[in-house]
């Protein structure tokens, strides 16, 4: 009886159900740029569903079969990972943005900092409770970078018993917003997406891996719908809108 | 002294008592579901009427008009249930400790302990005991409270012949040496012969008399397997 | 099974947290419970409600309002930042975050153990002079005590598996807030260290079988005790 039900449930709904949308798997810092252009319909239409996490926990999920149309990773290297596990169509990858690492404080915070001579001014900001938010440094990109970073600065040592981690980019920036944190180390278009924060310090481009936001289409669903999406995310609408919010667009 | 004005409503059932009796031992007497055991339940306060005055010895513990309710814990009153209500984590001793007054002589226990013969079970749990045991650690407990009257249900129900006999020489003794207030609930006469002074018949949630004891007995048939050579002597 | 070092303070830092989480969570659990189990009052239900929210809500959700609420500026944070008590970033919010997520569980738990003690003995101590606290602690409470025990076991491994509200409220920080659910998440995140995701998974597991048992146990032999009175 039940197996009847079920049954005529799946037929009925597969039937009134339209085709569905296709799915953008993004990493989470690009969810005001993408959310702007799907309302503009500058991603077709219907308009994808677009869904944000972590890129650790997107390309797991993706290589764990979950029905995402296209990938766009924080980093290289989720998107490497999720090559190996044969989750994408290696000849659809394409470096798609690229952005940059900065220091950031709550707006009206005073304070005035140089990141070129070490952690001291940074310490002296954070005082004797502040923290500096930063995504995990071993599994999130931000948080990747921010290491290779304040490595690279010779600041990694004296900062790091000083940080708090957190879960992905959003939510050190949220901290940062909040006031839970003097000091936060975000993705430049973080800070331009957030009126609340301002930028003290950009990390110099050398000082970390280039930050590079690789899109592909997940394996199995390469079609003719999801090529023009993909299409779409680097045409010059999509461009224009990429900058505004705080990225570089990178040369095909 | 007592003095009883209550009306309750328990479902269906309609509770509708007035009577005043000056029996040291008044008897609630009438059979199951007549309503007596409610009453019992509201003179200790864990039932309330929805109108009505409940006193004792000239204490009030109920009177709706001047919206007087003194709380079970403070109506200073000792009560047996019918199911004893030992407490199952406590063994006899604190069991039987346990409504004592803070202060309260340790000679008290002792007497209370040999008057119903339970040293041989202080350390015992409730779970350890005969139903007989049962009902005289229920009763010493209450008494220990030191209580300004009794009120028994049931006292010697579900018992066999042996433990109904125990039970009942020791409340004749209780009765003989505390001389408290009492009101006992009861269906069975014979019960009823031996422990009360006056009897307050019950019939259907009303009361259909007020006697004495002689009256009752004279008027009921009681077994005479209780009926004892001592208890006819000292009526 | 060796853990690494870092894995090890991870651990250790479980127990202490949900240990001061749940014993933190359990008077105040306590008083619900028994406010739902024995009284009546107006706005019951929403109350009840109330309890229960942390079991309903997104953990992450739960973690934020602890943020504005006990974090630096909050209003309360402000009061704890000022007597030098400050909880955010410290172990201490972590066992606020693991007390908060596991209530609801000691909550239902503990109402179903003192729904469970016969009232008639309530009743009994009360003829017998004994006040409501006296009631509660002669009676009640020991009375209900394996669903007491019962309950602190699935608060606990609940409280030691506490990761959304953790995180988002106190982040991770080494030796401070970085739970062993947290480091696991850390290493699940990270591509390359699935051993020792493994391994602390291992870990996870065994404490939560641990705290299973326990309660299964209480629960099993609890109810009616063979040697209650019989009437």
């Amino acid at each position: 009886m039940a197996a009847c039900l079920i049954a005529t449930f799946c037929a009925f709904a597969s039937i009134a159900a339209p085709a569905a949308p296709p799915t953008i798997f993004a990493a989470a810092s690009l969810e005001p740029a993408l959310d702007q252009m799907a309302r503009d319909g500058a991603l077709g239409s219907p308009a994808p569903r677009l869904v944000y996490a972590a890129s650790s926990a997107l390309a797991r999920q993706i290589e764990n079969g979950a029905p995402a149309d296209i990938f766009i990773s924080a980093d290289e290297r989720w998107m490497d990972d999720a090559a190996k596990h044969g989750a994408i169509v290696p000849t659809t990858r394409a470096d798609l943005l690229g952005n940059a690492l900065v220091l950031v404080a709550p707006a009206d915070s005073h304070a005035m900092v140089d990141i070129a001579h070490g952690a001291a001014p940074l310490l002296k900001v954070l005082g004797s409770g502040g923290r500096l938010a930063v995504a995990l440094p071993d599994s999130v990109p931000a948080g990747i970078y921010a290491r290779q970073a304040l490595t690279k600065l010779g600041m990694w040592d004296a900062l790091q018993p000083h940080m708090a981690m957190t879960r992905d980019v959003r939510a050190a920036l949220n901290l940062v917003v909040l006031r839970q944190c003097p000091l936060g180390i975000v993705y430049r278009s973080d800070a331009v997406s957030e009126p609340r924060v301002k930028v003290l310090a950009t990390f110099p481009g050398d000082s970390h891996k280039p930050i590079v936001y690789p899109v592909a289409i997940v394996k199995e669903h390469d079609n003719a719908g999801t090529r023009a999406l993909l299409a779409a995310l680097q045409s010059a609408r999509a461009h224009e809108v990429f900058r505004h919010w705080g990225f570089d667009v990178l040369a095909r | 002294m007592i003095a009883l004005d209550l009306a309750l409503q328990r479902g269906e059932f309609s509770l509708e008592l007035a009577l005043q009796s000056t029996a040291r031992a008044l008897a609630l007497f009438g059979p199951s579901g007549c309503g007596k055991t409610s009453t019992l339940l509201a003179i200790a306060g864990l039932l309330h009427p929805g109108r009505g005055r409940i006193a004792i010895d000239g204490r009030v513990l109920f009177d709706r008009h001047t919206n007087i309710d003194v709380p079970p814990a403070q109506r200073d009153l000792g009560v047996v249930f019918q199911d004893a209500r030992l407490f199952p984590h406590l063994n006899v001793r604190e069991n039987l400790r346990f409504g004592m007054p803070r202060g309260a002589a340790s000679r008290t226990f002792d007497d209370v302990v040999q008057l119903l013969e339970l040293s041989a079970l202080l350390k015992r749990r409730p779970g350890q005991l005969s139903g007989g045991q049962i009902r005289r650690v229920a009763i010493g407990r209450a008494l220990l409270r030191q209580p300004r009257a009794l009120l028994l249900d049931e006292p010697l129900a579900n018992l066999h012949r042996e433990a109904r006999a125990e039970v009942l020489k020791h409340l004749r003794g209780l009765k003989r040496e505390f001389a408290l207030t009492t009101i006992l609930v009861s269906h069975q006469p014979d019960e009823v012969g031996a422990l009360a002074d006056g009897v307050a018949r019950i019939d259907d949630g009303r009361l259909a008399a007020l006697e004495d004891i002689e009256t009752f007995k004279a008027s009921t048939a009681i077994p005479t397997a209780l009926d004892t050579p001592i208890a006819r002597a000292s009526g | 099974m060796l853990l690494t070092h870092a894995e090890t303070i991870a651990l250790a830092l479980s127990f202490k947290v949900s240990l001061v989480g749940v014993a933190c969570s359990l008077p105040v659990a306590v008083g619900g419970a028994w406010l739902l189990a024995r009284t009546r009052f107006f706005g019951k239900s929403i109350f009840e409600g109330l309890l229960l929210l942390p079991l309903i809500l997104p953990p992450v959700v739960t973690g934020y309002v602890l943020l504005i609420v006990f974090g630096h500026h909050g209003p309360i944070g402000r009061l704890l930042d000022a007597a030098g008590l400050s909880i955010a970033f410290r172990w201490t919010g972590a066992a606020l975050a693991a007390a908060v997520m596991a209530f609801p569980l000691l909550v239902v738990a503990l109402r179903n153990a003192f729904e469970s003690v016969d009232r008639k003995l309530e009743h009994a101590a009360a003829t017998l002079g004994a006040g409501p606290w006296r009631i509660f602690f002669g009676v009640t409470l020991p009375l209900s005590l394996r669903g007491l025990v019962a309950g602190l076991a699935l608060a606990f491994a609940r409280a030691f598996g506490e990761f959304g509200a953790t995180i988002t409220f106190v982040s991770s920080i080494p030796g401070q807030t970085r739970t062993l659910p947290i480091a696991l998440y850390e290493l699940v995140s990270t591509p390359g260290r699935e051993g020792g995701a493994l391994r602390l998974t291992l870990v996870a597991v065994i404490v939560a079988l641990v705290a299973s048992l326990v309660a299964a146990l209480m629960l099993l032999r609890g109810g009616t005790r063979p040697d209650e009175a019989e009437a």
